[in-house]
């Protein structure tokens, strides 16, 4: 009986008679196993990244949006009812439907999201600005988020958000059409006024530089963080009002919640104010105010055009400890469409997850494409070694060697291919992953417009799956062994009287 | 030690039936060292293949060192043939790509022996054979003598009972062949291994203890 190190010492003594074919084969199956290899590793930490870090700053997890109903009938195909009435009509969310989910245990808050646009107040006469101009995480919804709490404070001058009130007195000035700062005048418009701002201005003023290669924050020198303290003040000065733009708010506003896409949730009363402020400013500026419809048509598919005080979509802010999705589920049961957290998340991940499985089918049918050529040459080289050892095998069944034994020699041949080449393929495909994971995380680096951007973006997205890697290298090993049955067999099956006969 | 009794063997050629042995009957002694001889074809390879279970009669039983070779199974048969029988070949058989010392300790290896072992025996062996300075060299290094001569060391690694040689010196010159020759016959009497040898060579025979001489399948 052959000792297990004997095999070995025989196997790769056989396999380096052929180095050239070995070395071929060898690398064809590492060819398909860098493709496997790369794709999976790239692939699961693009996943982990995007699951851990992008989706998670979507939508708070106290946090329920809700969105104006589906009907069901607007999704069935044409065929199915062309001209089939909707049998449910869409109904908008309202001040009423606000005020029974107040009413509801767990609920915090129930209002609709109010767009907040900075504007000066000279600025009422024109048309809003927009706030894309203002990119800013507050600060501990970063926390929330980011682990390295000394980058954040370290960067934090350039991002906060501050939602504010004052009392303003102005005064409308008919002829010009245009509402004045009056600090002395008695007649004070709407008795108070909301002021929101984003951000104190002088905090945009950049103090740290993002370092890309050294990647850490490095502090600015005095003399330019005065130059662009010069700089913007004169740029406000066109734009707004000096005695807002140097005025240092008190904070009462409370945030109720934040989304992307320059939303800001505030209480309803504020919300109120805001929007009447906005409306106000709107007017004056457009001389053109909005028509009323009093009209309410349905459309086939259950739609119509929502009327003053009906909002297409709403917030939900749920009491600590309550159950959100009980609730989320109570909202649906309204006929309202609702998106929480959990559901955001598990959605983006299905879908992506679907993507991913897309793309990992395509890179392992290729991998697989690749592996199964390779065992192919896995297969022609074992043939070849047992043709070219005809006399060998003859001489080793003389000397005692079994059937058995020399079936195994050649399926341990086959199988040391495939293995050092899933090894090899492994190895290789790891070093690149992790070079891609370089250059991708560099490239995104070097992209990013805000400082802060940099701190979502993770050292790598590389991942290494330690039970896909062993599978990998059994199935490697399962599959050189099927490639190496069959000359293996012929191996055993050799007459020994034939092979060393000599003519 | 081996029985030969009413052995038949035939096979096909093409398309027409070879008796390579008819109804044979043969008795070795243990200890013995006999010479088979005869024309070419006339059966006597095939009567060393039958000896070392290489082959099954079509007739007949093979009884070797109380074993019928008949019955017994591949696994059996295989460690009948590396603990009993020791080869040597006319054109040797070492594989090249191993050193003399690993060729004639390959018998050891298919009886699971560790290295260790396995050099130092097939270094004892080769030294006694005068091949203390060839240890390391592969065969294509080696004189024709010197490769039988590691050929009869990997025959004699295993301390089998029986060595089978067929035309040991068909590939050597006069001399060498006579140095080989002696160096069985040495083996024969110092450790009564029994040896049954295939030869066309006169002289060789001549130190066999007896001649078998076989014709067209039967003996003489």
């Amino acid at each position: 009986m052959i000792r297990r190190r004997d095999y070995l010492l025989l196997t790769t003594q056989k396999l380096a008679l052929r180095k050239k074919r070995a070395v071929f084969a060898i690398i064809s199956v590492a060819l398909g196993v860098i493709v496997v290899v790369t794709a999976n590793s790239l692939l699961e930490g693009v996943r982990d990244v995007a699951v851990k870090t992008i989706w998670t700053e979507e939508i708070d997890p106290d946090l329920i949006r809700v969105y104006a109903g589906e009907n069901p009938y607007e999704l069935l195909p044409p065929e199915e009812g062309p001209k089939q009435k909707a049998k449910k009509r869409i109904e908008y969310l309202s001040e009423a439907v606000f005020d029974e989910i107040r009413g509801w245990p767990g609920v915090e808050a129930a209002d609709r999201p109010v767009v907040v646009q900075p504007v000066s107040v000279n600025g009422f006469d024109k048309r809003p600005r927009g706030v894309s101009e203002f990119q800013g995480v507050p600060e501990p919804m970063l926390l929330r988020y980011i682990a390295d709490r000394a980058l954040v404070t370290a960067n934090s001058n350039a991002i906060p958000l501050v939602v504010g009130e004052r009392n303003v007195r102005l005064r409308f000035d008919e002829e010009r059409g245009k509402l004045e700062s009056d600090p002395g005048g008695e007649k004070a418009w709407l008795g108070r006024e909301v002021m929101i701002l984003l951000g104190d201005n002088y905090a945009r003023i950049t103090r740290f530089q993002y370092d890309y290669n050294k990647r850490e924050f490095k502090p600015l020198s005095e003399d330019e963080v005065v130059s662009q303290h010069d700089t913007m003040e004169r740029n406000f000065r066109v734009q707004y009002d000096t005695v807002v733009f140097n005025t240092t708010l008190t904070l009462k506003g409370r945030i109720v919640g934040f989304c992307p896409g320059n939303k800001v949730l505030i209480p309803l009363e504020t919300a109120e104010l805001c929007e009447k402020w906005i409306n106000q400013r709107n007017r004056l500026a457009s001389r053109n105010p909005a028509r009323e419809t009093s009209e309410v048509i349905y459309g086939e598919r259950g739609r119509r055009t929502p009327k003053t005080g009906e909002y297409t979509e709403g917030a939900v802010l749920v009491k600590k400890g309550a159950n959100i999705e009980a609730i989320a589920k109570r909202i649906e049961e309204m006929g309202f469409s609702v998106v929480t957290r959990a559901r955001m998340f598990e959605d983006q991940a299905r879908a992506f997850d679907s993507s991913m499985r897309i793309v990992k089918k395509v890179a392992f049918a290729f991998g697989g494409l690749i592996l199964g050529l390779a065992c192919g040459l896995v297969w022609s080289t074992t043939s070849k070694t047992v043709s070219d050892s005809r006399t060998d095998i003859g001489l080793f069944r003389a000397l005692g060697a079994t059937k058995r034994e020399i079936r195994r020699l050649f399926l341990g041949e086959a199988m040391l291919q495939g293995v050092l080449g899933t090894v090899v393929g492994m190895v290789l495909g790891w070093g690149l992953a992790l070079a891609i994971s370089h250059w991708v995380i560099g490239f995104a680096r070097r992209s990013i417009y805000e400082p802060e951007e940099a701190l979502l973006i993770p050292n790598s997205i590389f991942s290494m799956n330690l039970r896909f890697c062993l599978l990998l290298i059994g199935g490697a090993a399962l599959v050189s062994l099927l490639a190496g049955l069959l000359p293996a067999n012929r191996a055993a099956n050799v007459d020994p009287v034939k092979a060393l006969k000599r003519e | 030690m081996i029985h030969l009794e009413n052995i038949s063997v035939e096979y096909r050629l093409k398309s027409e039936r070879v008796q390579a042995l008819r109804n044979l009957n043969l008795h070795v002694r243990e200890g013995s060292f006999e010479a088979i001889m005869g024309p070419s074809g006339s059966g006597k390879t095939t009567l060393i293949q039958l000896i070392a279970g290489l082959l099954t009669p079509t007739a007949g039983e093979v009884i070797v060192s109380g074993e019928n070779l008949s019955r017994l199974g591949d696994e059996k048969i295989s460690s009948f043939r590396n603990r009993t029988i020791g080869f040597v070949f006319q054109f040797f058989n070492l594989p090249n790509y191993y050193t003399a010392v690993d060729n004639a300790a390959l018998p050891l290896v298919f009886a699971g022996v560790d290295e260790r072992t396995r050099r130092l025996r097939a270094r004892t062996l080769l030294a006694e054979f005068g091949l203390q300075d060839r240890l390391d060299h592969k065969p294509d290094q080696l004189s024709g003598g010197e490769a039988q001569r590691v050929a009869i060391a990997r025959a004699l690694i295993n301390n089998p009972k029986i060595i089978l040689a067929d035309e040991p010196t068909g590939n050597l010159d006069r001399d060498t062949g006579g140095h080989v020759m002696e160096l069985l016959q040495k083996i024969n009497r110092e450790r009564g291994v029994t040896v049954l040898m295939v030869t066309h060579d006169e002289k060789a025979a001549g130190f066999a203890q007896r001649i078998i001489r076989i014709e067209k399948g039967e003996l003489v």
